[in-house]
């Protein structure tokens, strides 16, 4: 027998629904919704029946017998900090949800609300796995430099437990056995130590490492604060240019590695130069991890969109190399991810975790 | 017959100077300057009439008398970037250190008291291996955003003596090592070292790498953003907060590893937490800094005053000794760093190098 699973990944712009069969796909698709469909919502929290009654109107489309589901999974959000796993979705989450004690406003806190509602009626489990605030630091981690500024565990959690999951299984042993670097590459990066099944340091893709396609990552200070004190911009503006527009796209003009690389291989010395200098950084990163966890390390696994460059995972390697093996595994399957952990909990591989 | 060597370097409220006889030092003397004697100048660089005249009495009454030297040399300023060496103090260099072309500091004096004297008496004077020794790869001068250039500025004076001493240790040139030095003070820098040239470095100064006694080191920048613009603190609050108030000073209130130390045996958890977090912090610095050097390290080297400790070294040592052999060379020479930069020179080991920098930068 098999499991039939629902999975649900809100957007800002767009639901993703995919419907599996134990880890096989049987369909993946994005539902936009348009601006005007949206816009008559003051908030995120409030477009919940909108967006359910969208995608039940779609699963109806694709004839799907929602009798025949056995859980609902959707993205959990920038919840409070817990522990990595999958949850069940409970009231102390939804009231949580719903009344804002969230890290942050995002369409993914959507994604328990959906699944809750769709579970319900149907007597099925509705989960979330791995948000992006998974934390397991050890405590030493949180020290920053400056006690007004502790560093926080934000990461691609789901995409990056999945892969050392995945791992673990190829080479036949326990996730909770192994020592990990795992490297997500995506708009933003992700370098985390994993020590037998703990993920106990970070950086913060937001605001900490190396530069990615979109951020600027970690700056020398100074540089910074005159920036902040110059008159010249707002905070917003340079929230969002350390957010959103910094790394390659500051310096080349584009966020996309591929098109680079491209200009790279065709002899552009300026497009090499940056993808370099990323890579540089990433492996520096990698290196700070491998200290982490004093330099016992089973694998070194990259992954996240950009990990098809072949460009920048050659001049990672070559720096990295040294500390243990390299496997790549490039894209990111968040759906895939999602429905894992389900399907982990139903077949008693793992146990559900309380959210508290 | 030994090389006799006067070296000289200024602090904000103290210079110490000493005479050298070769490789030994033959005495060392550190005068401190009251706040009424230097109250009547201007800035730093009018001082040095005012130092120089206190050195040359001093040395008279040691019956020291300066046709006796072959060289006199001074603690390097905030120059142009400049290659690591030893560089002959020239008219060039005298302006720069006079107007302070990158900052005011009381190392600016260092060229001028040793120019100053030397020229009394016709021999050569020197500066050694400034902070602004750069000797980056273009891919370390990237930081992520292109208003704000990663620069090198470090302890380099100690960084370059210990390295040589290391190699000398091991009887190999510094030319053909890779190491990455560890200068653990009241700042920290963490320096891969390749082939005799520094081509990473995090900047303590400005707030990058681990956090130090008295430093922030590198933090969350969107926080830092946001604290910035949070109205509660001035431009120069916030720069103090990260350098001088920052590190074990911001945790635990004090900049003194032996009472960190001592707190730490009376039990306080706090302490032992943030101390260990230093260590941690130190790792990976070391550890990014293996990764520039692609894991061929010859020999990681800890050094400073805070190597003095050895349960802050044994904390390295656990998470970075499977990179390389580790050398600990605790403490920071900077006379007899400076001693030695001349006496490379002076035994022709080594030529003197030239400064000229471009006019604009």
């Amino acid at each position: 027998m098999s499991y039939l699973i629902l999975v649900v990944n809100p957007g800002g712009g767009s639901t993703k629904v995919a419907l599996f069969d134990d880890e096989r796909v049987i369909f993946s698709e994005n539902i936009r919704h348009s601006h005007d469909e949206l816009k008559r919502f003051p908030n995120t929290l409030s477009q919940l029946d909108f967006r359910v009654s969208v995608i039940r109107k779609f699963l109806e489309d694709k004839e799907v017998e929602l009798g025949k589901l056995s859980a609902v999974v959707g993205r959990g959000g920038p919840f409070k900090p817990l522990e990595s796993g999958t949850y069940r979705v409970n009231e102390t989450m939804i009231n949580d949800i719903q009344s804002g004690r969230t890290q942050a406003d995002h369409p993914s806190n959507l994604g328990a609300l959906i699944a809750n509602k769709i579970a319900r009626p149907l007597n099925i489990p509705a989960f979330v796995v791995d948000p992006v605030s998974v934390d397991e630091f050890d405590p030493v981690a949180r020290l920053s430099g400056l006690k007004e500024l502790p560093r926080i565990s934000l990461s691609h959690a789901l995409n990056i437990k999945m892969i050392a999951k995945r791992f673990a299984k190829e080479i036949k042993r326990r996730y909770d056995e192994l020592n990990l670097i795992v490297v997500h590459l995506g708009t933003g990066i992700s370098v985390t130590a994993h020590r037998k099944g703990r993920m106990i340091d970070v950086n913060n893709a937001n605001d900490e490492g190396p530069f990615s396609p979109q951020r600027t990552g970690t700056l020398p200070l100074t540089g910074l604060i005159k920036l902040c004190y110059s008159g010249r911009f707002t905070e917003e503006e340079i929230l969002k240019y350390v957010h959103t527009q910094g790394g390659l796209l500051s310096y080349t003009g584009t966020d996309n590695v591929l098109e680079l690389q491209t200009r790279a291989q065709n002899g552009d010395n300026e497009a090499l130069f940056y993808l370099s200098a990323m890579a540089y950084q990433i492996s520096k990163e990698i290196g700070a991890m491998a200290a982490v966890l004093e330099g016992k390390v089973d694998a070194i696994l990259i992954t996240g969109g950009i990990a098809h460059s072949t460009l920048v995972v050659k001049e990672i390697k070559r720096r990295v190399e040294f500390i243990a093996p390299v496997e790549v595994y490039p894209g990111e399957d968040e759906m895939l991810g999602l429905a894992l952990g389900a399907l982990r909990v139903l077949k008693g591989e793992e146990n559900p975790k309380e959210y508290k | 017959m030994g090389y006799k060597i006067l070296v000289i370097n200024p602090g904000s409220t103290s210079t110490k100077f000493a005479v050298y006889d070769d490789e030994s030092e033959v005495f060392l003397e550190n005068i401190f300057h009251t706040k009424d004697e230097l109250a009547p100048y201007p800035d730093i660089s009018s001082q040095y009439e005012f130092r120089m005249n206190t050195v040359l009495k001093a040395l008279e009454e040691r019956n020291w008398n300066i046709t006796d030297f072959n060289a006199v040399v001074g603690r390097g300023g905030l120059l142009y970037p400049l290659e690591s060496g030893t560089y002959e103090v020239n008219d060039k260099m005298c302006e720069h250190l006079k107007l302070g072309i990158q900052g005011e500091h009381a190392s600016n004096l260092g060229g001028l008291i040793a120019r100053a004297i030397a020229d009394k008496v016709n021999i050569p004077a020197f500066i050694v291996d400034p902070v602004i020794v750069d000797e980056f790869e273009d891919v370390a001068r990237i930081s992520g955003c292109p208003l704000i250039k990663r620069r090198s500025i470090f302890h380099a004076l100690n960084h370059k003596a210990v390295a040589r001493k290391v190699a000398d240790l091991f009887r190999k040139r510094y030319e053909d090592l890779n190491l990455i030095v560890a200068h653990l003070g009241g700042g920290i820098s963490v320096a891969a070292h390749k082939k005799g040239r520094v081509i990473d470095v995090n900047n303590a100064l400005d707030g990058d790498g681990p956090f130090a006694p008295e430093r922030s080191g590198g933090l969350p920048v969107g926080d830092l953003v946001r604290l910035c613009f949070s109205g509660k603190y001035s431009y120069d609050e916030i720069i103090s907060m990260i350098r001088g108030k920052g590190g074990l000073v911001a945790y635990l209130g004090v900049n003194d590893v032996r009472k960190v130390i001592e707190m730490i045996k009376n039990g306080n958890k706090q302490a032992e937490l943030v101390f260990e977090a230093m260590a941690y912090q130190v790792a990976k610095e070391i550890g990014g800094m293996a990764t520039v050097l692609e894991g061929n390290i010859d020999q990681i080297v800890l050094t400073g005053g805070i190597a003095y400790s050895e349960e802050f070294i044994s904390k390295i040592i656990k998470r970075v000794s499977f990179i390389a052999p580790i050398t600990v060379i605790p403490g920071e020479r900077e006379m007899e760093a400076l001693a030695l930069g001349a006496l490379r020179v002076l035994r022709g080991e080594e030529k003197a190098k030239t400064y000229n920098p471009p006019e604009e930068i």
